[in-house]
């Protein structure tokens, strides 16, 4: 500090005084500095407990920065620690700092301290301040806080629960629920609520209890809304004072906690505090209006202004009166305020009559009356008025209260009348049985009159109120005139009298025949339309009826007036399935004229009954018949048919019959055997059940006997086609099948005389096929016989030498085959022989066999069926060594041998037809050789038997080609020049 | 109540008859309570750990076998007039703290109750004037706390106790007119036999 040098010099004098200045300086800036640092001087404390809130107040100096820190004072947990910027308070010279702590200040205990802070420089803390709690030990009971609190939905509120001196704490429960605890001291315990719903209207339980599950102490809570309001408008009754009302949002709060309404700086007694219309009066109309609205979450505020003659909202009208007459009334009504007669006013009467509303409007100043005009008489009527300001209109008044009245009687209405005549010029004069609103009262008869002018007199009759007809006759005026008109009338009578004559003209010679023409029924009824007539100039009646009624119908009609061309018809009596003839008349003075007649069903049903079935056969075809269905069964416009066969499971259409006229449906390329069809007649809603008829095809007999002739003839033809054939062919087929047999050199003419031709054959030639035909028994046959068997003379001789290689003679007889069953033809031979069947066919005797067939029927020698003769071997060599045809082959012996012990060797013998028969047993297979001398003698046997081998069928054919092969051998013996 | 009990009680027909009634009364009461706690507890969702013995509201004598039927209907008359009270004033303060005007089951039920109780105790008052002659000594409400908490949740607990009160006093009064009823008619029953005695002996 050079500048701060002593100097000596004339300016020296001034240097004390630079001197003292920077001194001074000096010194003011280091008490700024320890001024800024100070210590919090003075620190108090002052709460507001419902809000929660802690005010800490400090004489801090000049400086703007402290720290605070707070505790809880018995767990020295710190609660709150920062640096807050406190501004001076120029008025009290105090810094002052607000804290809300989250729980209630009641709590627990807490500590503050402050100290300054510039920048990085803080002082030292204060001292401490100390804010006691409820759990001090000098407060023993148990507590909780807050108590009774009211907070805002979504809220969160900390409640703490301080338990008595000892005692030990066990949960708190927040409704029905426990919840979670922070314990902030010995003795309080405290938990917090987040986001709380509405509470009901009681409020919601805090409720802590000590360890035993025993209650300790409990607290309520309220959470609800705010005020809201809406709807604010003031009204008049009176024209003097106000009306005003408002609408509220439910605030969920009640009681003590309710929220209360001012209008105009007055409260507002709000006796329903559940009901959300609020209304408040003021007894004068001040044209500006304020609405507060306050509960302990807030408050609301709403106004309006305007002018009474703007809203007037007049009150019911009181004190109905109705003066009624037959078809008017005047309805009177009073008036509350006397104010109102002044007053313009809008009217509007309502008028209800079985349900259905009339409104009049009506205006006039200080209106109490209005006329009811067009009313029915004898008529029930309901009313009731309200009204509104005539000027400036603002709302209907509420309605009066109604008033109920009854118009006097009149004299009826003349009746609607009408006339259904018969075919035998019988009928009835019918009428509709008033409506209230026609008989205008009650009604205690009817007259009818019926007057011709050709009879010139009146017949007039009464009928009781519940008559609707009178039934007439003009069977005598008829014939006293072609073409009588007849008018009859009809008067109803009341209390009141008589009405005005309802008259009809008619002829008795209408014309009933008219086309016919369809309608349909829609949604709303029949509609029905018609050429207007230009020159008709009268009104038109539409009538219906039911279609199978034919006398004293039931009619029904309505009246159309003139120009009208089209109706809709709808009744009650409408009943689907039913089909309604609907005739169109003019009627005019000259009597009453048909124009047009329909008709049609409201709803088409399926036909109630079916046809009658009937079925008849016709050559191979079947004819269907059935009966038609009665009109009244029909219950729809019949469309057709529908033919099924119904023989199987199911119904299978053959035939859809659209002709509905159509009665009968013939069935063809049916095949013998029983059917069965169902007809079935449809509508538009479809088939009925059908009837059914059933049928039994027998065959054609025309057609059998031309198949039996046909086949015949083919036959026939056949036949004669092969002989021809084989005719022209003889010598080739001789050649083939039949060789030629030398014929025996014989003296004389041996095929006349009937005696044995005895022949030598070749060993092979031992076999002579006989065929015999059925139709020609008597035919000479040339049959061989062989004249000794070679097992004949073996087993029969005994022990003569057996010379197998000398052929055996051959006995030819020309005699005549006897078709008869087998019978002996010789005493020797007879065992040994048999007769062939009678087959029908053909038959074939093989001589050379008889022995074994005749063992089947006769034993002449018991000895040689003995068992142990044996067949000789050597004949089997003879004719064995392969198969084919070998017609002059005898093995006979050879083959009844193999059949019996080697069928093997039979099998593999081929097609051996002269020995492909066997015998039953070896017994008797044993008798062959006992058989065999008679094989010598001139016998023939015919059997079918060795055609048919047991269980051999494959040989039953052999034998059958055999006997073919025999056929054409006779076929071409017989021809043979 | 010394003077009381030397009284001589004579039991009329129409006293059985006001004895029947009360009986039947309080038989129906009962009921009522016992839907009217049901219905308390269901609004204030009490459960059973909240809702813990804590005393008589009402102070009467004690029952002793000492009494005679007057006192003991006195005693009766004197408690449910306590109740009634208690009754109505714990009515008002509910509406007044926690909001009236609703009409559910529980504020239907509470008035009920209220009804059923005033007749209970003019039938009971019938009857001590049946059975005592008069009623000149009406039981006093001196003694009776009538001013409930001021905390809300000590308000509700305090309805509740005067409701199980009311509950509780109606069982008594039930109890003691059926033990009379038994009392009386065996009573009768040996006048009778006495009569018969006599009679027989002249």
């Amino acid at each position: 500090m050079p500048h701060l040098s002593v100097s000596t010099n004339p300016q020296s004098k001034y240097c004390p005084v630079w001197l003292i200045c920077v001194i001074l300086s000096l010194s003011v800036v280091h008490t700024h500095a320890s001024d800024v640092l100070r210590v919090p001087q003075q620190v108090t404390l002052s709460t507001n407990f419902k809000e929660q809130q802690l005010s800490i107040s400090w004489l801090g100096g000049a400086a703007t920065t402290f720290d605070i820190i707070i505790l809880r004072t018995e767990l020295n947990i710190t609660v709150f620690y920062g640096t807050v910027s406190v501004p001076l308070d120029q008025v009290s010279g105090l810094q002052r700092w607000n804290w809300t702590s989250a729980e209630p200040l009641e709590c627990t205990s807490l500590s503050v301290k402050v100290r300054s802070r510039d920048g990085q420089e803080t002082s030292e803390w204060s001292n401490t301040q100390n804010l006691q709690g409820s759990d001090l030990p000098s407060n023993e009971q148990s507590q909780i806080y807050p108590m009774n609190r009211v907070v805002p939905v979504g809220a969160n509120t900390t409640f703490c629960c301080i338990v008595k001196e000892g005692q030990e704490f066990g949960y708190i429960k927040y409704g029905n629920a426990v919840v979670n605890t922070t314990r902030l001291s010995r003795r309080s315990y405290a938990t917090t609520v987040v986001n709380q719903g509405p509470s009901h209207q009681s409020g919601a339980n805090v409720v802590c209890f000590d360890s035993l599950t025993t209650l300790i102490v409990g607290a309520v809570v309220f959470v609800g809304y705010p005020p809201l309001l809406r709807d604010f408008v003031c009204e008049t009754h009176d024209l003097t004072s106000a009306v005003c009302r408002w609408n509220v949002r439910d605030p969920k709060l009640y009681g003590r906690r309710r929220t209360k309404y001012t209008l105009n700086m007055r409260n507002c007694l709000d006796e329903y505090e559940h009901v959300p219309q609020k209304k408040c009066i003021v007894q004068q109309w001040e044209g500006n209006w304020t609405l507060l609205a306050v509960n302990p979450l807030g408050q609301y505020r709403l106004t309006d202004s305007a002018e009474l003659s703007h809203r007037v909202y007049p009150v019911a009208p009181t004190k109905l009166r109705v003066d009624a007459h037959a078809w008017n009334a005047t309805v009177h009504w009073q008036w509350k305020y006397s104010s109102y007669f002044t007053l313009g006013l809008v009217c509007q009467v309502e008028l209800t009559c079985h349900g259905i509303i009339k409104n009049f409007t009506v205006s006039g100043v200080g209106l109490q009356s209005a006329l009811l005009s067009k009313l029915q008489p004898n008529e029930d009527y309901g009313v009731r008025v309200r009204c509104g300001a005539q000027q400036n209109f603002w709302k209907w008044g509420n309605w009066s209260q109604p008033l109920y009245f009854k118009t006097k009687t009149f004299v009826p209405d003349p009746p609607d009348l009408w006339m259904w005549i018969n075919e035998d010029n019988t009928g009835q004069v019918v009428w509709k049985v008033p409506l209230n609103r026609q008989s205008h009262g009650q009604i205690i008869g009817y007259e009818v009159t019926v007057w011709s002018r050709e009879e010139n007199v009146q017949h007039t009759h009464t009928f009781p109120p519940d008559a609707a007809a009178a039934a007439i006759d003009f069977t005598q005026i008829v014939t006293s005139s072609n073409d009588t008109k007849v008018t009859a009338t009809v008067i109803a009578k009341n209390n009141e009298g008589s009405s005005q004559p309802a008259s009809m003209v008619f002829r008795l010679t209408e014309t009933h025949t008219v086309a016919v023409s369809r309608t349909v029924y829609e949604n709303s009824g029949f509609r029905l339309s018609w050429q207007s007539d230009a020159n008709t100039t009268s009104d038109y009646v539409v009538e219906w009826h039911d279609s199978a009624c034919s006398r004293n119908c039931p009619v029904e009609w309505i009246k159309v007036l003139t120009g009208i061309t089209n109706v809709t018809v709808d009744s009650p009596n409408f009943q689907p399935g039913v089909r309604y003839t609907f005739s169109l008349y003019s009627f005019s003075s000259e009597g009453r004229q048909l124009l047009q007649r329909w008709q049609g069903f409201v709803q088409e049903l399926v036909p109630s009954s079916s046809v009658l079935l009937s079925a008849s056969q016709q050559d191979t075809d079947v004819v269907l018949t059935w009966s038609s269905i009665p009109q009244v069964n029909h219950r729809g416009f019949l469309l057709g048919f529908n033919v099924y066969n119904s023989s199987g499971s199911e119904l299978k259409l053959i035939a859809n019959l659209t002709d509905k006229e159509i009665r009968s449906y013939t069935v063809k390329g049916l095949s013998e055997g029983t059917h069965k069809f169902t007809v079935k007649a449809y509508t538009s809603a479809g088939e009925d059940s059908g009837a059914t008829a059933s049928i039994t095809l027998e065959p054609y007999i025309d057609w059998l006997i031309f198949e039996l002739l046909t086949s015949l003839g083919v036959t026939a033809l056949f036949f004669i086609i092969v002989t021809f054939f084989c005719y022209k062919k003889r010598k080739w087929v001789k050649r083939a099948f039949y060789p030629d047999i030398p014929e025996p050199k014989l003296p004389g003419d041996w095929s006349r005389t009937q005696g044995p031709l005895d022949v030598k054959p070749s060993s092979h030639s031992i076999i002579q096929i006989v065929e015999k035909s059925d139709q020609d028994s008597s035919k000479e046959m040339l049959v061989v016989i062989p004249e000794e068997d070679e097992d004949e003379e073996e087993h029969g001789m005994g022990d003569e030498p057996v010379d197998t290689d000398e052929p055996a003679s051959l006995r030819y007889y020309n005699q005549v085959i006897d078709e008869r069953p087998i019978r002996p033809r010789y005493p020797d031979s007879s065992t040994s022989s048999a007769s062939s069947l009678d087959s029908g066919r053909t038959d074939v005797t093989y001589t050379g066999i008889q022995t074994s067939g005749s063992s089947l029927v006769f034993q002449l020698h018991p000895a040689g069926s003995s068992e142990d003769q044996q067949p000789p071997i050597d004949v089997i060599d003879s004719c064995s060594g392969g198969g084919g045809y070998r017609p002059q082959c005898n093995n006979a012996h050879v083959a009844s041998h193999e059949l019996f012990n080697e069928p093997q060797a039979y099998a593999s013998g081929g097609y051996k037809p002269q020995s492909s028969w066997h015998l039953d047993s070896p017994t008797e297979a044993g008798e062959v050789g006992g058989l065999a001398p008679s094989l010598g003698s001139p016998t023939s046997v015919a059997s079918t038997q060795f055609l048919l081998p047991d269980g051999e069928r494959h040989e039953e054919e052999k034998q059958a080609s055999s006997s073919a092969s025999t056929w054409f051998t006779n076929l071409l013996s017989s021809s043979k020049p | 109540m010394a003077h009381r009990r030397s009284r001589h009680i004579s039991v009329t027909e129409p006293s059985r008859t006001t004895m029947t009634r009360t009986t039947a009364i309080a038989e129906q009461l009962h009921y009522e309570c016992c839907v009217l706690l049901e219905l308390y507890k269901k609004k204030e969702s009490f459960t059973t750990d909240v809702l813990v013995a804590d005393g008589r509201l009402v102070t009467v004598p004690p029952p002793s076998s000492q009494l005679d039927t007057t006192d003991k209907l006195w005693r009766l008359h004197s408690a449910l007039l306590q109740c009634s009270s208690l009754l109505e004033i714990a009515i008002i303060k509910e509406e007044e703290e926690l909001g009236g005007g609703k009409t559910g089951d529980y504020e239907s039920q509470r008035k009920t109750v209220k009804e059923r109780l005033s007749f209970l105790l003019v039938s009971m008052g019938e009857l001590r004037k049946a059975v005592d002659g008069s009623v000149s000594l009406t039981p006093t409400l001196e003694g009776l706390k009538l001013d409930g908490p001021t905390a809300l949740f000590e308000l509700k607990l305090w309805i509740y106790r005067i409701f199980e009160e009311l509950d509780y006093w109606t069982k008594m009064v039930i109890s003691t007119l059926q033990g009379l009823s038994s009392v009386l008619a065996k009573e009768r029953a040996r006048t009778t036999r006495m009569r018969s005695t006599r009679n027989a002996r002249r």
